[in-house]
């Protein structure tokens, strides 16, 4: 059978725990190099965040960069940032900090530069104190939304189950900002929200996994069965789901993030969308090689789970006879192509 | 005809009748500024000032943005201590802004003629008692029956055509005015340099002099003194006098203009209108009290500190009090700053509009096609599933929109386009888990049964993740990220109904149908082709 065969009919079965070496490894990786990004080159802010005026402009008048800079230079606006938009149909100017009658001057001049009106110009003009208070808000939300949901999931499924995920989050976040940091991509409030839906994303697909972890622990507990192997089983029964579920969520964003960045008017939409785009595939990914492996190698600490390691290190010779599980049917025959989900201990002892 | 067939009757016909209702109605969700183009503006009070000072500030600043005649204007508290005003399509931006942030233009002008002296005005309800008080020292106190936000203005008194509550558009009544205020000319228009204001509590119309264009006044008379000029101003009662007062303090600035205004008031003889000073706001005459009997002619009132005497009693109180808010503020009960403007430009709107409904759609479209491919006529129950589920997000969303007044903005827009996404995994859920029964070797109606019981209750536990992220996002957040939130929360929560209504029958109606088992269509081979276990 061919593993698309064996994926489309959820018969796979994967050692991820197995591998978490080699996961765990690529992923404090990967937070690494996204702190390091962070240090080194910070995030690069917009406007909303710092205190500025922006301004986007039609440009009948086919004003080109030097042309806006000349015009702005009356004004002492030397250190604009001016970008041309849509192939030139559009025009974005953005400065510091400006007084009210500053800002109407830079108005007025923007509007004659590209022969448009003043109120034809799109603008925004934000107080210097206003970023802080919307990452105030966004973390006094993530705070109180990982209290909450430590509960829930506590109380829901297991408190370890909610550590774990916590952890995956924290990979995602982390992974997202570093992405941010060395692509220099702007950070804008569009994006922040673009993280705050991440962290539901992240969780979700992290619930689904640990949900079905703790079914066949309550189904297939028996003396015969690892914690090791039963995550992995349930990640196998949901892989095609973790699969389906990502492209899915994918295609509209990859639509948002498409429609964004090459049609008129939707910066706000790709700023969110790149966002998104990042953090689902990071948290489908994390939900798989983070938060998993570490509840299994969690829970292999726990004196039940331990004892039913035990037995089965000392059962070893007699191991081809062991799945006497619900699941024979099912294990037998892929047990056979060698993908065995078993303690990886073991596998390296050999 | 079995209850799931009823069932998903009534749905569909609920769903789809909804919607017909909503678009028929006209009561699809009102457009935020960002998709229809406008002003949006968020003002932020100091931390920690009072929720009645806030909901005062922002009656105050309707009635100015209704004065500035700016078509539904929506003007809410946002949090704890921010505005959010908006300004559907307001092309004189900077007046706009000027008209809510600002907290009014507060002056003190010399006062030239009173109606109250006039007998042209039956000013029968005048009031003003020049009771004038000393007290010691440079300080002087005056009395004038002074109040500031009850405007009921006795109209009956004022001449035909005077607008009562600005006193300014004079036009009918030229020969009046003309006999009243000299320095009205023949064409019946004021002489540049005086303007006419009511004075709210009694009627009593006060003609004060105007700044020019340089901000001095235009015809010799001294400058005006600011609100600026003010440093502090307190309603106090005085032991001494046993009355009601407000004390003030003004800069260096201040109080040379301020000598400078009583010492020109006090040439005149007591009682005289032009001994009183007018304290203006916003081109409206606040309070007119008169210069105190005590008060040197040749030196006015030094020292930079005043005393505005309002009376005993305690409606005396209440107007103490508010004078001196005025005076601290200007008409707005607290300083606001500026925190941000954004202004989109109608064409922009639209661009952004089509934007997100290109993706919308696209996404849709893309999810749809993969959706019929892997999961055969599942898949089609999930784009019939969408669909029921569009409908609904629009039928709330226009509910909201004419009851609560909620705004469909582009961070409401994203919402959704994300909440297909979350919609489409619990079919996905489902889907996986009926496929897994059926390897298990159940029977497909077994499987389909099973399937839903044990998916219902992974997609309730992942759905209330994403509830409480779009709640504590609502109740937390500002701005754009309200609007995200609300759609989010909407649509997970939609979720979880049409999952239990609608896909869960849909689905078990074709398993019990021919395209449970047989053909490239049906469930089974959805499944992978898998044989019931016998």
């Amino acid at each position: 059978m061919n593993l698309i065969r064996r994926l489309y009919r959820g018969e796979t079965s994967f050692d991820f725990v197995g591998a978490r070496r080699l996961w765990l490894t690529i992923s404090a990786a990967l937070v690494l190099v996204s702190l390091l990004a962070l240090i080194v080159f910070g995030l690069n802010l917009s406007l909303d965040f710092r205190g500025g005026v922006a301004v986007e402009a039609s440009n009948p008048a086919g004003a080109s960069v030097a042309d806006m800079r000349a015009a702005l230079a009356p004004l002492g606006l030397d250190e604009a940032k001016i970008q041309e938009l849509a192939g030139g149909a559009d025009i974005r100017v953005q400065v510091g900090a400006l007084t009210p009658s500053e800002s109407e001057a830079f108005q007025k001049a923007v509007a004659e530069a590209t022969g448009t009106t003043i109120s034809e110009i799109s603008l925004n003009e934000v107080g210097p104190t206003f970023g802080a208070q919307i990452t105030n808000r966004a973390l006094t939300a993530l705070i109180v939304f990982l209290a909450a949901v430590v509960l829930f999931i506590s109380w829901r499924l297991e408190w370890k189950m909610a550590v774990a995920g916590i952890a995956a989050l924290f990979h995602d976040l982390v992974i997202t900002f570093g992405i941010y940091a060395l692509t220099r991509f702007e950070v804008t409030p569009a994006t922040v929200i673009g993280v705050l839906t991440i962290l539901g994303y992240s969780l979700y697909d992290t619930v689904v996994v640990f949900d079905k972890v703790k079914e066949n622990v309550e189904e297939l507990h028996t003396d015969r069965m690892t914690i090791t192997e039963l995550v992995n089983r349930s990640m196998n029964q949901v892989l095609m789901r973790s699969i389906n579920t990502s492209l899915t969520s994918l295609l509209p964003v990859g639509s948002l993030l498409f429609v964004g960045s090459f049609l008129l008017g939707a910066q706000t939409l790709r700023d969110f969308a790149l966002a998104l785009f990042v953090g689902i595939a990071a948290g489908t990914y994390s939900s798989i090689a983070v938060a998993s492996p570490i509840l299994a190698s969690w829970k292999e600490h726990e004196e039940e789970w331990a004892r039913v390691r035990r037995r089965r290190d000392r059962g070893r010779g007699s191991r081809s006879e062991t799945p006497a599980s619900p699941t024979v049917t099912k294990q037998a025959p892929t047990r056979k192509s060698g993908a065995t989900p078993r303690p990886p201990k073991k596998g390296r002892k050999r | 005809m079995s209850r799931r067939i009823t069932t998903l009757i009534i749905v569909l016909l609920f769903a789809y009748g909804g919607v017909a209702a909503i678009v028929g109605s006209h009561s699809t969700p009102k457009l935020g500024l960002d998709l229809k183009g406008g002003t949006s503006v968020i003002l932020r009070a100091p931390e920690g000032t009072d929720p009645d000072v806030l909901t005062k500030a922002v009656e105050i600043m309707r009635g100015r943005i209704e004065a500035f005649g700016v078509q539904e204007p929506e003007i809410a508290i946002s949090g704890n201590n921010s505005v959010l005003v908006q300004l559907p399509g307001v092309t004189d931006r900077a007046r706009a802004l000027q008209a809510i942030g600002q907290t009014g233009v507060l002056s003190f002008r010399p006062v030239f003629t009173s109606s109250f002296q006039s007998p042209i005005f039956d000013t029968t309800t005048a009031t003003t008692a020049a009771t004038t008080t000393t007290t010691p020292g440079d300080t002087t106190s005056t009395s004038a029956d002074t109040t500031t936000t009850e405007a009921t203005t006795t109209t009956t008194s004022l001449p035909e055509g005077v607008d009562p509550g600005t006193g300014f558009t004079i036009t009918d009544s030229p020969e009046l005015l003309r006999a009243w205020v000299p320095e009205y000319d023949s064409n019946g228009s004021l002489t540049a340099g005086y303007e006419i204001g009511t004075l709210c509590n009694d009627g009593t119309t006060l003609a004060t002099c105007q700044e020019g264009s340089d901000g001095n006044p235009t015809n010799g008379t001294p400058d005006p003194m600011t609100g600026s000029d003010i440093t502090e101003a307190l309603a106090n009662f005085s032991q001494t006098t046993g009355q009601w007062q407000v004390d003030l303090k003004l800069n260096d600035d201040g109080a040379r203009k301020f000598q400078e205004l009583t010492r020109a008031a006090a040439q005149f003889p007591t009682g005289d209108p032009e001994r009183q000073i007018a304290i203006v706001l916003d081109g409206k005459i606040i309070s007119a009290p008169q210069v105190a009997s005590t008060v040197d002619a040749n030196i006015g009132i030094a020292g930079g500190s005043a005393v505005i005497t309002l009376g005993a009693g305690d409606n005396q109180q209440a107007a103490a009090q508010d004078l001196a808010v005025v005076l601290r503020y200007g008409s707005l009960p607290v300083s606001f700053e500026q925190d941000q403007v954004q202004s989109v430009s109608a064409t922009l709107g639209s661009d952004s509009l089509r934007s997100g409904l290109i993706a919308g759609l696209a996404g849709l479209i893309l999810v749809a096609i993969y959706m019929l491919l892997y999961y055969r006529s599942l898949g089609a129950v999930t784009i019939v599933g969408l669909s029921v589920f569009g409908s609904l997000m629009l039928i709330v969303l226009g509910l909201l929109s004419r009851t609560a007044g909620l705004t469909l903005t582009l961070a409401g827009v994203t919402g959704i386009v994300v909440s297909v996404g979350i919609t489409a995994d619990s079919y996905i859920v489902f889907y996986e888990r009926i496929k897994e029964e059926l390897h298990r070797g159940r029977t497909m109606k077994a499987a389909v049964d099973e399937g839903f019981s044990r998916a219902f209750h992974t997609i309730i536990t992942a759905d209330t993740v994403s509830i409480l992220a779009a709640v504590l996002l609502w109740l937390l957040a500002v701005g754009p990220v309200k609007g995200f939130a609300l759609t989010l929360g909407i649509a997970t929560f939609l979720d979880i109904l049409v999952a239990y209504f609608f896909t869960r029958n849909a689905v078990s109606a074709i398993a019990h149908s021919g395209l449970g088992e047989g053909g490239r269509f049906s469930i089974r081979a959805a499944a992978g082709g898998v044989q019931e276990a016998s």
